[in-house]
């Protein structure tokens, strides 16, 4: 495929995608597709530090969860508009990346892991038992009554947007000097450091531009829920999926979070629909085995291998080969 | 509150509790250690450990220690087939720490779910003819379960201990974790030691899961919550260290004890993580390790 077919494929279902809310779907599924956008944000955004730069960060919503409060705090204490308030949710998630980014990041593999899974339980603990924020008994968000299929239509094509703007930042990153650098940083990163590459100060900014999306992607979650609890937004089973779904598609690449978020929640989505959830949990974790243990690159990396030996020279010479 | 007796008595149910923790996290810590393998399902089959000897009790009967003298040797095999079917492979991959957090995970949500279809959520508690009574130390009470458990904890690390320091295939187990080329070398056969450490924490976490199922209540879904001490055991003593698990364990027992008896219960764990981050970040490589 050329890449002028690519763009206009890709542009197409864009526009496509877009223009679905025009012929009014039933609720549930933009409800569905809304909470696809929502994973492929948060996955393309952690794949930043955890994919390219190689930093498992498994407190990922930890910051989707601090974006949660700070806009639900905005808009109950000074009423700033739910739209506006995602703003400074991102920035003060993408500054609370900043400050415990600076120990952290000097740990490395498990530690590292380990570390921000830590920060997470943390945040959710301190908002749980911090009255002011509402403590374990949960904000309620009291909001415009609006149409309900209005409304879902609205949050679905902020969200869109939201992943799209998240998608194309990785997608340009991954080619610049910075995304170079993060790749250089996985894989080896006393060799980057000789090279004078600034690992420091490379993976604190991807560290801090990963922390910012979920964070608007938090504020703008709170209105959609309206009802803001530690237990939901602070669910450390979010940050577990969202490492598994980059993984699932391929952390090298910004289309793996995408194609992992895509599928692993379509097949979550039609499990639990189908059959019985202990057997739809089982049918997923074996998923997870088999895709480490056959392609432990995740799919796009390996469609990309099997797909190519199909079309030009190299296949023949392969074939020869073999 | 100040009260030395409720001091003393926090110490030593956290010293009862620390032990059960140790025997819990040396056999992840030497999967970690030796072979490089974080394996996130340690807990569950520790939980799995406990269920079979809930039912043994319940069905049959059989007291819970008898009853690892079968479920051990099962564990154990069950982690030789788990090593050559599920770990084996993905030891050439470029991360096997990444790769074995994802394929144990995996393996975590499916036992999880098979446990949760054969013995329903709800909560079980080990409770035997002699749980009920305890021994009087002066003031301190101390509950016979509680010391059982413990005792086993102690010969479990024990006998892990005397495997690793008196026995060849001990020797080679150690040789392996300080430095597996060097070992292969030697002509250790690192794929026949890795499959012995992983039966053998495999089984170590059976028995972990009935001393825990002495002390605690637990359903499936428990197993993560255990795994966040096993993660702390493992951190504060250093990854594969046998005696730092231990001191660790006790170490972990004695402050949540202590901690228990001076915070609210939701401000421990608040406790317990910031210790955790803190020593992660201070002293990443454990507290003991040489």
């Amino acid at each position: 495929m050329n890449s002028t077919l690519k763009r206009t494929t890709f542009f197409t279902l864009l526009l496509a995608l877009a223009l679905l809310p025009l012929i009014q779907p039933p609720t549930y599924f933009l409800s569905f597709i809304f909470k696809v956008f929502l994973y492929v944000i948060l996955s393309a955004s952690w794949n930043l530090i955890g994919g390219f730069a190689g930093y498992l960060s498994f407190g990922h919503v930890a910051f989707f969860g601090i974006g949660v409060y700070v806009s639900a705090m905005l808009f109950q204490q000074l009423a700033v508009s739910p739209f506006l308030g995602a703003i400074p949710a991102g920035l003060f998630a993408g500054l609370v990346a900043w400050i415990i980014g600076y120990p952290c990041l000097r740990l490395r593999g498990p530690y590292f892991a380990v570390v921000t899974l830590c920060f997470a339980f943390i945040a959710d603990l301190v908002v749980k038992n911090w009255s002011f924020l509402g403590g374990s008994e949960g904000i309620h968000l009291k909001l415009v009554q609006m149409d309900i299929q209005f409304s879902r239509s609205l949050f679905y094509e902020i969200f869109l947007c939201l992943a799209g703007v998240t998608v194309y930042t990785l997608r340009k990153i991954q080619t610049s000097k910075f995304g170079l650098g993060l790749a250089s940083i996985r894989e080896d990163e006393e060799v980057a450091q000789t090279l004078c590459i600034p690992t420091a100060r490379l993976k604190t900014r991807a560290f801090v531009l990963s922390a910012f999306f979920p964070g608007v992607a938090g504020g703008i979650y709170a209105y959609y829920i309206s009802y803001v609890h530690p237990d939901i937004v602070f669910d450390i089973n979010i940050s577990i999926l969202i490492v598994l779904m980059a993984l699932f598609g391929g952390g090298r690449s910004w289309e793996g979070p995408v194609i992992g978020a895509v599928s692993l929640s379509i097949v979550n989505e039609f499990l639990s629909i189908f059959i019985r959830p202990e057997f739809a949990r089982i049918i997923y974790g074996t998923m997870f085995m088999v895709v480490i243990i056959f392609m432990p690159d995740g799919i796009v990396p390996f469609l990309k291998r099997n797909a190519k030996p199909r079309s030009g020279v190299i296949d023949s010479s392969m074939a020869g080969g073999s | 509150m100040w009260n030395p007796v409720v001091i003393l008595q926090s110490i030593v149910s956290g010293i009862l509790m620390g032990g059960i923790f140790a025997l819990f996290g040396v056999g992840f810590s030497l999967t970690w250690g030796v072979m490089k393998v974080i394996n996130i399902a340690h807990a569950a089959f520790g939980i799995l450990a406990a269920y079979v000897a809930y039912w043994g009790l319940t069905v049959f009967g059989i007291d819970p220690i008898l009853s690892l003298a079968v479920s051990l040797p099962l564990l154990f095999c069950a982690g030789v087939l788990i090593h050559r079917f599920l770990v084996q492979p993905i030891t050439r991959s470029r991360d096997v720490v990444v790769a074995s957090m994802v394929l144990t995970f995996g393996l975590a949500i499916v036992l999880e779910n098979l446990m949760l279809l054969a013995w329903s959520p709800d909560e079980r508690l080990i409770t035997t003819g002699y749980s009920s009574t305890s021994i009087f130390l002066g003031d301190i009470i101390i509950r016979i379960s509680n010391l059982l458990a413990f005792v086993l904890s102690m010969v479990g690390i024990g006998a892990i201990y005397l495997f690793l320091y008196r026995t060849r295939t001990g020797k080679a187990v150690r040789a392996t974790w300080q430095d597996p080329e060097g070992a292969a070398l030697q002509g250790i056969n690192l794929r026949r030691v890795s499959m012995i450490t992983f039966g053998m924490a495999i089984a170590s976490s059976g028995a972990g899961g009935v001393a825990m199922a002495y002390m605690y209540s637990f359903n499936p879904p428990a197993h993560n919550l255990w795994l966040i001490f096993l993660f702390l055991v493992v951190i504060v003593g250093g990854v594969g260290s046998i005696l730092g698990s231990a001191v660790a364990g006790l170490i972990i027992g004695v402050i949540i004890g202590l901690s228990g008896a001076f915070f609210p219960m939701q401000w421990v764990n608040v406790l317990l993580f910031g210790l955790l981050m803190g020593i992660l970040l201070i002293k990443p490589e454990g507290l003991f390790r040489k």
